[in-house]
C-alpha cells in the first residue's frame, strides 16, 4: 500500500528531528554508549517509522519519551545513551490509500535494555497493526482456541498470552494480546494472520501482570510458533501448565539477580536510630535516576539488617533500599538510599567487595 | 518439592502429643488439631483443603502459612514470634476464619484478592494486623483489633471488602488505614483508644464511612492527600481530633453527631470539605482552621503538592504517591459549614450574635486573620456557619 504525501512529508520531519535529537544526544557527554537495530513489518525494513525511548514500562510510561529518531530508509535506527535502562517503542501512523488509518506499533520485545559500554545491536522486531484499544486487530474467524489445564483438570481464571516475537522469553508486557479462560478453561483468542508464539499463567493472586510465585502455573505451548492463516481458527486442544516449584525458582534465583559473583557491595541496613531492619532490599541502578528495575538487587537483609549486594563488573552503582520491589510507594513501606554522595553514586572496581556501612532507611507513610 | 497429603499422618500424630509439621505443601484434605509446631514454610495447594480444628494453638517458627487453596479455621489459635503470618492468596468464600486469634506476626493475614471471610477473629500484637489488597471482596465482621503496632486493618488496592461491626482498640499508630481502595462497607464498627481511628489518604479511596462510633482516640477520622469519602452518620465523640482534614481533603461530612472532643473536625492546607446536617457540641473548638488560606491555594497550592511529589523514582520523595486533586470548586477564602446544629450553648450565643459575628466555637480567620508560610503572610480562611439549625438533626436515629 502506498503512503499518501503528507505521512512521507512527516516521516521525513520525523527522521530530521530524529537525526538532530541523536546529534544533540552525541553530544552529550555520556560517551560511546547506546543502541542500534531494525524495525520490521511484514518481515521488511520499514522506513520513517517513530522510535521511542523511555525510562518507564507499559502502564507507568505517562511522560514524554526520553528521546526518539526515525527509522532510516533500511529501518534502521540508532541511539547514543548514558548507560541506564531503557523501554523502547516502534510506531507508525499511515494513512492508507483508501482513507483509513492504520497504526504500526511494538514494543522491543528485549525491553528493558541496558545500556552499559558501547552500541548495543538490539534483534530486530516487527511493529504490528494494532486497533484502536491497541489490541492486534483480528480477522473474522481467524485464530486460536484451546483449553488450559493441570495435572489433566481445566484451569479457570488463567491468562494466555499472544506473543508475536520469541526474544523476550514469552516473558513480560511485551505480549499483543491477553485472554483469561473461563470456568471450563477453555480460551478462544481472535488474531490477524500471522506467526504468534502462546504461553499461558495463572497467578493463585489471580492478577494479569507480575512476577510468578512459588505455586503459580506456568507454560509455553509446545509447538509454538503457530502460524495462523486468514479464515482458520485453529483448534489446540489441551494447554498443559506446570506449577512453579520452589527448589527451581530458588534455583533461577541463584543464577540471575542474586547470584553470587567476586564484585559487589556489603553493608548494614538501619534505622534512624540506628536499629538493624530486616527484609529490606538494595539495589543497584546504572542510571543516577534510580528509575524502573534496577540492575542488581540484593537478598533481603535478615534480622542483623546485613546486606550483600552481588554485581555483574565494577562500575559506579547508584545505590537504593525498598521493602519491596515494583510499584510505587506504598504507605507503612521501608525506603532510603546510600547517601555517601549526594547522587547515591558508588564506584567499584572489578573484583572487589566494598563496604557501603550503613544505609538508613525510614518509613513512608 | 516435598508434596505430602498429612490428613491421615496427623490424626495419627494427635494421639503422641503435639504435631510437628515439617511438609512444605499441603495437597489434599489435612486436619490440624491440637498443639501444632510449624517450623517449614507451609503452602496449602489450589484445590487443597486445610482445616483448623477448634481448641487448636499453631504455632509458627519464624515461617509462614500461605493458602491457595481452602482454609477452615474456628475457635484457634495461630501465634508466634515475629513469624511472617498467614497468607491467603485468591481464596474464595470457602475459605473462613471464625474465632481465630492471630498474634506475634509481621502481618498477621494478608488477603490478596479473592473473597474469604472472616468473623470473630482476633488479631493483637501483630505489626500490621489484617491487610487486604489486590481488589479482595473480604468480608471482615465482628473481628477485633487489638494493640497491632503499625495497623490494625490495612485497606488498599482497590479493595472493595465489607467491614462490618469489628472492633479496633489500642492500635498505637492506626486502627484503620485505607489506602486507594473504597471498601464496598465500612460501617457499624467501634473505634476506641487508638492513635488514628481512620485514615483515608490519596486520590482513590472515596469510601463511605457510616454507622461507626468512634471515642476515645488521638484523631478520629483523618482525611488528608486528595482522599474524598463519605462520612455520615457518626458517633465521633470525646477524640483530641474528631475530624482531622490535611492536604486537599474535600469529603462530604454529613449527619454525624460530633462532641466533645477537643476540636470537632480540623481544617488545613486547602481542604474544602461538604459540612452540613451534623450535631456538634461539647466540643472545645467544633470548628479549626490552620494553615487554611484560598490565597495560598491560589498561588502556591499546586506547587508545594508538585514539590513532594516523588517524580519518577521511589527514592526521590517523600511521599507515598502523588498528591493529585481537581482545584477546589470555590476558591472565596469561606468555607461553607451551614446547616449544622451548633449545640445549645452556642444556638443560644447565635441568637445573640447574628450571621455575621465571630463565634467562640469557631477558631478561623475571624480569630487569626493571617499566618505565616513559606516567608509570605497569607490570610486564613472564615467559616460559614449560617443558616443553622436549631435543632439537633440526629436525634433518633439508631444508637450505637
Amino acid at each position: 500500500m502506498k503512503l499518501r504525501m503528507f505521512d512521507i512529508k512527516l516521516s521525513l520531519l520525523a527522521t530530521l528531528c530524529g537525526g538532530v535529537l541523536t546529534f544533540l544526544l552525541a553530544g552529550c557527554p555520556a560517551g560511546h554508549s547506546g543502541i542500534s537495530g531494525t524495525l520490521l513489518f511484514d518481515n521488511r525494513p520499514l522506513a520513517g517509522a517513530s522510535v521511542e525511548i523511555y525510562l518507564r514500562a507499559g502502564k507507568d510510561r505517562s511522560t514524554l519519551p526520553f528521546a526518539t529518531a526515525a527509522t532510516d530508509d533500511q529501518g534502521r535506527y540508532r541511539f547514543e545513551l548514558p548507560a541506564g535502562q531503557y523501554y523502547i517503542i516502534g510506531k507508525l501512523r499511515q494513512t492508507l490509500d483508501d482513507g483509513r488509518i492504520r497504526m504500526l506499533m511494538a514494543e522491543c520485545p528485549t525491553n528493558p535494555v541496558e545500556v552499559s559500554v558501547g552500541i548495543q545491536v538490539l534483534p530486530p522486531f516487527s511493529l504490528r497493526e494494532m486497533g484502536r484499544d491497541g489490541a492486534l486487530v483480528p480477522l473474522p474467524g481467524t485464530g486460536v482456541e484451546g483449553r488450559l489445564t493441570s495435572g489433566g483438570a481445566a484451569v479457570a481464571g488463567a491468562y494466555v498470552y499472544v506473543y508475536t516475537e520469541a526474544a523476550s522469553g514469552l516473558m513480560g508486557p511485551s505480549y499483543g494480546e491477553a485472554v483469561k479462560t473461563l470456568a471450563d478453561g477453555r480460551f478462544r483468542i481472535e488474531l490477524p494472520a500471522g506467526r504468534f508464539y502462546l504461553a499461558a499463567r495463572k497467578r493463585d493472586a489471580g492478577g494479569r501482570m507480575g512476577g510468578l510465585a512459588v505455586g503459580d502455573l506456568n507454560g509455553t505451548w509446545a509447538d509454538n510458533p503457530i502460524n495462523v492463516t486468514a479464515g482458520q481458527m485453529i483448534v489446540l486442544g489441551d494447554f498443559p501448565l506446570q506449577a512453579v516449584d520452589a527448589a527451581v525458582r530458588a534455583e533461577k534465583l541463584a543464577s540471575g539477580t542474586f547470584e553470587a559473583t567476586g564484585t559487589g557491595f556489603f553493608g548494614r541496613v538501619v534505622n534512624q536510630d540506628q536499629r538493624p531492619i530486616a527484609g529490606i532490599y538494595v539495589f543497584a541502578y546504572l542510571d543516577s535516576r534510580m528509575v524502573g528495575k534496577p540492575t542488581y538487587i540484593s537478598a533481603p537483609t535478615v534480622d542483623d539488617g546485613r546486606f550483600k549486594l552481588f554485581l555483574g563488573s565494577g562500575g559506579t552503582y547508584y545505590i537504593g533500599a525498598r521493602s519491596t520491589f515494583g510499584g510505587p510507594l506504598e504507605p507503612g513501606e521501608w525506603v532510603g538510599t546510600w547517601d555517601g554522595q549526594a547522587d547515591h553514586g558508588v564506584a567499584i572496581v572489578d573484583g572487589s567487595s566494598q563496604s557501603l556501612g550503613d544505609i538508613i532507611v525510614r518509613e513512608v507513610w | 518439592m516435598q508434596r505430602l497429603s498429612l490428613c491421615g499422618l496427623l490424626l495419627i500424630g494427635l494421639m503422641f502429643g503435639p504435631q510437628s509439621v515439617s511438609a512444605q505443601t499441603l495437597t489434599g484434605e489435612t486436619i490440624w488439631q491440637g498443639q501444632v509446631e510449624v517450623r517449614e514454610a507451609v503452602r496449602v495447594e489450589r484445590g487443597a483443603i486445610l482445616r483448623i480444628l477448634p481448641g487448636s494453638v499453631v504455632t509458627f517458627h519464624a515461617v509462614g502459612l500461605e493458602v491457595a487453596g481452602t482454609l477452615e479455621a474456628r475457635d484457634a489459635v495461630l501465634t508466634g514470634l515475629n513469624w511472617p503470618g498467614l497468607v491467603l492468596k485468591g481464596c474464595d468464600e470457602k475459605t473462613a476464619l471464625d474465632g481465630v486469634t492471630v498474634s506475634g506476626a509481621k502481618l498477621g493475614i494478608q488477603v490478596v484478592g479473592g473473597a474469604p471471610r472472616l468473623r470473630n477473629c482476633l488479631l493483637r500484637d501483630n505489626e500490621v494486623g489484617l491487610e487486604l489488597r489486590q481488589k479482595s471482596d473480604a468480608q471482615v465482621q465482628d473481628c477485633r483489633f487489638v494493640q497491632n503496632a503499625k495497623v490494625g486493618l490495612f485497606i488498599k488496592d482497590g479493595t472493595t471488602a465489607a467491614v462490618n461491626g469489628n472492633r479496633f482498640e489500642k492500635n498505637d499508630r492506626y486502627a484503620v488505614y485505607i489506602y486507594r481502595a473504597s471498601p464496598a462497607q465500612f460501617s457499624e464498627n467501634e473505634l476506641t483508644a487508638n492513635g488514628t481511628a481512620v485514615i483515608v489518604a490519596y486520590a482513590g479511596s472515596d469510601p463511605q464511612l457510616r454507622g461507626n462510633r468512634i471515642y476515645g482516640n488521638r484523631t478520629g477520622i483523618r482525611v488528608e492527600r486528595a482522599a474524598r469519602p463519605s462520612i455520615i452518620d457518626n458517633d465521633i465523640h470525646d477524640n483530641e481530633t474528631g475530624i482531622d482534614l490535611d492536604r486537599r481533603a474535600d469529603p462530604l461530612i454529613e449527619a454525624n453527631r460530633l462532641d466533645h472532643n477537643k476540636r470537632g473536625v480540623a481544617i488545613a492546607y486547602s481542604s474544602y470539605p461538604q459540612l452540613h446536617g451534623n450535631d456538634f457540641s461539647g466540643n472545645d473548638v467544633a470548628v479549626y482552621l490552620e494553615y487554611q488560606s484560598a490565597q495560598w491555594e491560589k498561588q502556591r497550592g499546586q506547587q508545594a503538592r508538585d514539590a513532594e511529589t516523588p517524580t519518577r523514582s521511589a527514592f526521590a520523595g517523600q511521599n507515598a504517591a502523588p498528591v493529585s486533586a481537581p482545584a477546589p470548586v470555590r476558591l472565596d477564602g469561606r468555607i461553607d459549614a451551614s446547616g449544622n446544629f451548633w449545640g445549645g450553648a452556642a444556638t443560644a450565643e447565635l441568637a445573640t450574635l447574628g450571621a455575621d459575628g465571630n463565634p467562640t466555637f469557631i477558631d478561623d480567620g475571624r480569630d487569626r486573620p493571617t499566618f505565616d508560610e513559606g516567608g509570605a503572610t497569607w490570610p486564613l480562611d472564615i467559616v460559614i456557619y449560617a443558616p443553622w439549625s436549631s435543632t439537633p438533626q440526629t436525634v433518633g436515629r439508631k444508637q450505637l
